[in-house]
């Protein structure tokens, strides 16, 4: 027993390697075949770079947050919300570059045909009250923060008196699913996950379909440390700028899946930040 | 069960009838409570759903999984290594169990806490990491280890110490009469733990580490249930078969070679570590000594007082479900029931719903019910009461039947239950504390239990509000522990042995 302690403090104490810059993105969107996909935006990264990169898989939003806060990564691609958090969370962390999506991103509210909702105009519905409703995931924009404040904005109260059940689903996919079997009414979804569940086939759009698309507010975007200069050289936070806009690998821009990345800074989350403030979501 | 025996309805002081009432005023709590309940059925059309399921485990693919050999390693590397340093902490714990109130106490709280609660509270300060892992699944079994072992040392039998010569050193004492004596019981139940690590090494998977639960879980939120099902067969698999790679020869090359594969080990940065442990989870008025702003913090807590009531209601609920499925099961994997074939597949379904993870159990149950409590309620239940059941059928075929003219039905009703139901009532009542720690798990599912507040609270980054929230969990599953304590059939938990086979595996 005690020389397997050993070797695992050998190990331990040799693990210390050579700087490796690491990355992540939030889970949202299918995972399969992730680290293939993710490991050619590593290797894309490599080249432009010139240090080794590599990916790490997350499963959750907060575990994407943590990850980039222990610098366990130097880079992430994080939704709205967990940009914010995590930034605030990490002294002079900046956005990098948003998807061109992400300037004008959308949630879509969907119903199961069965609850009746009218459909499609230029409000969310009034007689969405008294139904049930999911969420995606609790810090998800596009899922959880700009719904529920298009919610209240547009009937002064919070969801939890509105509908008569408030669920999490914790994805997009879920809630996709959960709506289409008719386990909840509504739900609100991330636009490009629909669009692409219904591209695909995966969702009997007779069953379930969209009734409200939302104004437009920014989402996705690309967050780096403050302290990646001091570690990879001057200059290194440009470089990867330089690198993620110059991507134009219609193969590597599918792993987000957006059209190609555009610049982006902290105070176009501005927007983000006073709501998740409002929702009490971020203290 | 014998109440027809009684001169009035369940009076009287047998044994039997002591049984009868409480496992009748159980569920007739649980009754009574049932209104409070949110049992709504909701669902319109959930077979498209289901039938994908189904048709994924049937057809499952199994090339659909990246990197499936190292997740599969990590998920035996994380249960060995967090078992082999719970034991190396646990044992030194234990010899000085009885004498410490505050190591008692200290072990309790660590215990009470989920093994994916310690991860995600890790998780803050060491990422997604080996140590995140180990340490998850360490610091809970170095206190269940601690207990254990204490209990099993206690009934060392005292007559080869008395047989020692005078002035034999307390040391040697302790390893040449003592250790021997209980070595069998100590490395059995180690063994069991073992097992338990596994499954929840595989769960450790959901909030994120890379075992093959990281996998399962992806594959099945997204609804690529051919990869889904082609994990879990993997999943039933490696359990099924760990006799044969579980050997204790093994075993140490197993562990060394994971090793190799753990990395890469994250830098701890201690300013972090700091931070989190002094500032992070305290509440920011408690440390600026600002008591109404201590008032004003905890109103800030959402619902904490009907969190509470839930994670009772469906504990309560999860073990009176559990004692009606348990009841109802164990003659499937009974050899004193139906043939070879049919014993097969009984033990066969008895398997699968305990091995199944509940947050699965409960998902599916979600799409065929609607939300409410009602999943939840079924995936505890059946998931709990068939772990019982299978126990409760192991006991019976050690049972030698005196009459074999007998009905099947007579047979149930007259001649083995009442044998066996003093030991199921016992498993139950060690199984609640379980339960009420899955009810926290099913919390993540949505169900408003203190789980789902936590979750959340580690969602928002909040964590001197899920800290606190964990305090309470861990008090509530203390209560919860104590009082099943006491109402436990102690006679029948005395036979039974406390260490045996069974009871160590119905508190994993």
């Amino acid at each position: 027993m005690r020389w397997l302690v050993a070797c695992l403090l050998i190990l331990v104490s040799t693990a210390a390697t050579a700087e490796t810059f690491r990355f992540t993105a939030i889970p949202d969107e299918d995972q399969s075949r992730l680290e293939e996909r993710f490991d050619k935006v590593a290797n894309y990264l490599e080249d432009q770079l010139g240090v080794a990169v590599e990916y790490v898989p997350v499963k959750s939003y907060s575990a994407a947050v943590s990850a980039f806060r222990n610098g366990q990564v130097q880079l992430a691609w994080f939704g709205g919300l967990t940009g914010v958090q995590a930034r605030r969370l990490v002294p002079n962390s900046r956005a990098l570059a948003q998807g061109q999506e992400d300037a004008e991103f959308r949630t879509y509210f969907i119903a199961n045909h069965d609850s009746d909702v009218d459909t499609q105009g230029d409000d969310l519905p009034k007689n969405v009250q008294g139904k049930s409703f999911t969420f995606g995931a609790k810090t998800s924009t596009s899922g959880r923060l700009m719904p529920e404040y298009f919610i209240r904005e547009q009937f002064g109260a919070p969801p939890k008196s509105l509908f008569s059940r408030v669920g999490f689903s914790g994805d997009h996919s879920r809630t996709i699913a959960l709506v289409e079997s008719g386990a909840y009414d509504l739900g609100a979804v991330n636009f490009k996950v629909w669009d692409a569940a219904v591209a695909d086939g995966r969702v009997d759009t007779d069953k379930v379909d969209v009734i409200w698309k939302t104004p437009t507010y920014p989402d996705y975007q690309w967050t780096i440390r403050g302290d990646v200069d001091d570690r990879y050289g001057d200059g290194f936070t440009g470089k990867v700028r330089k690198a993620l806009l110059d991507m134009h690998d219609p193969e590597l821009l599918e792993s987000f899946p957006r059209q190609g990345f555009i610049p982006a800074d902290n105070d176009d989350y501005q927007p983000i930040e006073d709501v998740g403030e409002k929702l009490g979501l971020l203290r | 069960m014998s109440a027809e025996r009684a001169p009035g309805l369940l009076a009287g002081d047998s044994l039997n009838l002591r049984l009868a009432r409480r496992s009748l005023g159980l569920i007739a709590l649980c009754l009574v409570l049932l209104p409070f309940a949110d049992l709504a059925i909701t669902t319109h059309d959930p077979w498209a759903e289901l039938g994908r399921m189904i048709s994924g485990l049937l057809r499952p693919d199994i090339l659909a999984t990246q990197s499936l050999p190292h997740a599969i390693a990590l998920t035996i590397g994380f249960a060995l290594w967090g078992t082999l340093l719970g034991v190396v902490l646990g044992f030194p714990l234990a010899l000085l169990f009885p004498r410490s109130r505050l190591l008692r106490g200290s072990c309790a709280f660590v215990r009470a806490i989920h093994e994916l609660f310690w991860a995600l509270l890790l998780l803050q300060v060491f990422g997604l990491s080996a140590v995140t892992a180990i340490a998850a699944l360490t610091i809970p079994y170095a206190g269940i280890f601690a207990k254990v072992y204490a209990e099993i040392l206690e009934l060392t039998p005292r007559a080869p110490v008395d047989a020692l010569p005078e002035g034999v050193g307390r040391f040697s004492r302790f390893v040449y009469a003592e250790l021997p004596m209980v070595w069998a019981r100590l490395s059995s139940y180690t063994r069991y733990r073992f097992e338990c690590a596994m499954r929840s090494s595989v769960l450790l998977g959901f909030v994120g580490l890379p075992t093959l639960g990281f996998h399962l879980e992806s594959a099945f939120r997204e609804g690529r249930y051919a990869e889904a099902g082609a994990l879990l067969w993997v999943f039933y698999l490696m359990i099924a078969s760990l006799h044969l790679w579980g050997h204790r020869r093994l075993l140490p090359w197993v562990a060394l070679g994971s090793l190799f594969l753990l990395g890469p080990w994250p830098d701890i940065d201690g300013a972090l570590l700091w931070r989190f442990m002094s500032v992070d989870l305290w509440p920011k008025p408690l440390l600026d000594g600002d008591l109404a702003g201590l008032w004003q913090w905890f109103g800030e807590i959402p619902d904490l007082l009907p969190a509470i009531g839930n994670t009772l209601l469906l504990g309560l609920m999860g073990t009176a479900g559990s004692l009606v499925v348990a009841l109802l099961l164990w003659p499937l994997a009974c050899r004193h029931f139906g043939n070879r074939p049919t014993r097969m597949a009984g033990k066969g379904v008895l398997i699968l719903m305990r091995s199944t993870p509940e947050l699965m159990l409960a998902f599916i149950f979600l799409l065929m019910l609607g939300p409410s409590m009602l999943p939840a309620w079924l995936a505890l239940s059946l998931h709990n009461g068939a772990l019982i059941a299978f126990l409760v059928a192991r006991h019976a075929d050690a049972i030698v039947p005196g009459s074999h003219a007998l009905p099947a039905s007579a047979r149930y009703t007259y001649e083995l239950l009442p044998r066996l139901y003093g030991g199921l009532l016992a498993l139950l009542f060690y199984r609640a504390e379980t339960i009420i720690r899955e009810t926290a798990l099913l919390g993540m599912l949505g169900i408003a239990t203190l789980g789902f507040h936590i979750d959340s609270s580690f969602a928002y980054l909040m964590f001197d509000q899920a800290f606190f929230l964990l305090l309470v969990t861990a008090g509530l599953n203390i209560a919860v522990d104590a009082l099943a304590r006491r109402y436990r059939p102690r006679e029948i938990a005395d036979t039974i042995g406390e260490h045996d086979r069974s009871t160590g595996e119905a508190t994993c």
